[in-house]
């Protein structure tokens, strides 16, 4: 008798024990919880961490993250309003606002995952291929190079360079967001931001931007090779030029002086040579006479002249100035070629 | 013990009765060291997990029943054991790094800082620039837990959050510039917009982190493109060398010609002095001459007419008296003339 008794005691308080244990659970921070009693959920959602109470055996806890996560989008390729194939990486932030709808609803984190890649992959996609390429690419605050950049940009470029930006990625992205937050509530989950991650070209238009690129950068550097032999002609254009002045000024500079020179002593000449301009010629002539003496040149005189008028009489002619007449005496000088 | 060493007297009952004594008092031997080793071990946990240390550079988190109650500074720390409170330590005061584009793998302090070969991580540092170019930015962000409890529990995969929010900024920060300004002088600008924008964005999710800086590390054209980059440097080179040849020529000509210049108009004023000189002497050597012919003329006259034609005489070859009454001697002449050896071409000054 005492040993039953002793026995039914362990047993309640056994059964008082797991009671007990089975109506208290604990909620870490950052968890909510759901109560769920023969699977419906009974009761507001328990978000505040610590120790709490339930009914025993009937009722058991779910717990949800109350964290926010994240949502890592897979890269899809899309098509840009200009028809450029891109690869477009977006990233999103969720949580779970309503617990019980999102019980109902999704059940886990990864139904929800599913639920957001359908909808955020769609939205995605509508407003990319509704976008053109720079507006993804650039933001609204997007500031118009000045000319200093412009200047090693081609022509056809520029103008796309000077384009306002409407949209811009930032309200691409916000968007997407209010478009997806239209659907996403009814979930239980808010959407907190969606943002565009990474954006790249697809293999074979980046094989062909890398090639733009590379023609760019040969024609900058043929500009500027152009350029260093543009300023190179320049300088040896004005080196000539200066040579020619140089040269032309000195020209002019030696033929005035020797101009002023030979004016100066034709003056002189002319002076002194003026004083008795008949004893200047017979002067002169006689020392052409010396100068002008060829070795192979062969002298025909008549006796008639002065030179050899005593060679046939020595009686003294009449002394006229026969000298001086032309028929005297000609020297007749003949060179031998 | 004692029991065991008893001796046996009364045969084969007391043999019985001796080893139900020492199997009973056995048996309670045992129950009670294990029991006493159970309490000795319970109370072992139960001290054991009473206390705490948190390091100098960690906050330590106190959760009781998963409830945050307190955080702790660094240093000894007792709490209710038995996994009532917990606690996790978070390195508050450390500064925290991530890596775009690149790896460290080791960086030993005295030693050269040791990178991942290859371009595997190239996914998160190419970029579309503003001229829809392709330019590839490798940079770090360090940043600080400030607030411990809200990096433990606003967000989960909290490296993961920040690692993408960098990530989208930076090509959001990058892909608002032209390649050429990222390349050289908007830098700076950039790493100080992605900072403000991070840091924007990671308070508004309440992560508790603080960006401490935002650094872009190698900023290049992606590889394939380099080569032509170079080459506009080299280009540039070019252009100058060129420039320093012309300029190199030039410098090495006009000073000659001025100097030649100057040289010609110095000849030429010699020329001058020398053609007035010589005027002047010739002048006075006339009126001289002219002076005393004055006072002699017909005399003079003959006598320089004489001198003339004797000094003049003395270098021809040959010389040919003719009568005055002869006549027909150009035959004859012409042919003494055919005779004559050539002697060349030697004209007089």
């Amino acid at each position: 008798m005492k040993r039953y008794l002793k026995l039914s005691l362990i047993v309640i308080a056994g059964v008082l024990a797991v009671g007990l244990y089975s109506s208290l659970y604990t909620l870490e921070e950052g968890i909510q919880a759901v109560v769920v009693q023969f699977g419906r959920p009974v009761g507001e959602t328990v978000t505040e961490a610590g120790l709490h109470l339930k009914l025993p055996f009937v009722q058991h806890v779910l717990r949800f993250e109350k964290r926010l996560l994240f949502w890592d989008g897979d890269p899809n390729q899309i098509p840009t309003k200009g028809r450029e194939f891109i690869w477009v990486d977006t990233t999103a932030r969720w949580r779970i606002s309503d617990a019980k709808k999102f019980l109902e609803n999704v059940a886990s984190e990864e139904g929800a995952q599913s639920r957001l890649n359908d909808i955020l992959d769609s939205v995605v996609r509508d407003q990319v291929s509704s976008s053109e390429l720079v507006e993804l690419v650039r933001s609204a605050t997007w500031v118009i190079p000045d000319e200093d950049l412009l200047r090693n940009v081609p022509k056809e470029q520029e103008e796309e360079l000077k384009r306002e930006i409407a949209r811009g990625r930032e309200e691409i992205t916000r968007t997407i967001l209010a478009e997806a937050q239209k659907i996403i509530p009814q979930y239980g989950i808010e959407l907190v931001d969606v943002r565009i991650k990474r954006l790249d070209y697809v293999e074979s238009v980046r094989e062909k931007v890398y090639e733009r690129m590379i023609s760019e950068r040969k024609r900058i550097a043929a500009q500027f090779r152009s350029e260093g032999e543009g300023l190179s002609a320049e300088i040896l254009g004005t080196m000539e030029k200066e040579l020619s002045n140089i040269r032309s000024t000195a020209y002019r500079e030696v033929q005035k002086i020797h101009g002023e020179a030979d004016a100066d002593a034709t003056q002189i000449y002319g002076y002194a040579y003026n004083r008795d301009p008949e004893f200047y010629a017979f002067l002169r002539t006689l020392e052409s006479y010396e100068e002008s003496a060829n070795p192979n040149s062969v002298m025909l005189l008549t006796t008639k002249s002065d030179f050899y008028q005593y060679l046939k009489s020595a009686t003294p002619p009449t002394l006229e100035p026969s000298i001086l007449t032309k028929d005297a005496s000609v020297p007749i000088l003949s060179t031998t070629p | 013990m004692s029991e065991l060493k008893e001796p046996t007297r009364n045969g084969q009952d007391g043999l019985n009765d001796a080893f139900e004594t020492i199997g009973r008092s056995f048996k309670n031997l045992r129950k009670r060291t294990v029991l006493m080793l159970i309490a000795a071990f319970a109370l072992l946990v139960t001290l054991w997990t009473s206390w705490f240390t948190v390091q100098p550079e960690e906050t330590g988190v106190v959760q009781r029943f998963g409830k945050v109650i307190y955080s702790a500074e660094p240093g000894l720390h007792f709490k209710i054991p038995c996994g009532i409170d917990t606690v996790r330590l978070v390195p508050t005061a450390r500064v925290l790094k991530e890596e775009f584009g690149f790896r460290t793998l080791s960086s030993v302090p005295g030693q050269k800082t040791q990178y991942q070969p290859g371009d595997e991580h190239t996914d998160e540092s190419l970029m579309l620039t503003g001229d829809l170019n392709v330019i590839d930015v490798q940079w770090i962000i360090q940043y600080r837990i400030e607030d411990p409890v809200r990096y433990l529990f606003k967000v989960r995969d909290t490296p993961k959050t920040i690692r993408d929010t960098a990530e989208a900024v930076m090509r959001r920060a990058v892909g608002n510039r032209l390649g050429s300004d990222v390349l050289t002088t908007g830098r700076v600008a950039v790493s100080s917009e992605a900072k403000e924008e991070i840091q924007q964005i990671l308070t508004s999710y309440e992560i508790g982190v603080h960006l401490v800086t935002v650094e872009l590390q190698d900023v290049t054209p992606p590889d394939t493109v380099k080569p032509a980059f170079n080459e506009v440097n080299e280009s540039r080179q070019d252009k100058e060398q060129t420039i320093n040849m012309a300029q190199e020529q030039a410098n090495r000509e006009i000073p000659k010609a001025r100097g030649v210049a100057t040289q010609s108009i110095s000849e030429a004023e010699g020329y001058a002095l020398e053609r007035v000189n010589r005027a002047r002497g010739e002048a006075a050597r006339f009126e001289s001459i002219l002076t005393e012919y004055l006072e002699a003329p017909q005399v003079t006259r003959r006598r320089l007419y004489l001198e003339a034609m004797t000094g003049m005489l003395a270098g021809i070859n040959g010389l040919y008296i003719v009568d005055e009454d002869q006549q027909a001697m150009v035959p004859w002449l012409s042919m003494k003339s055919n005779t004559q050896p050539a002697v060349g071409g030697n004209r007089l000054p």
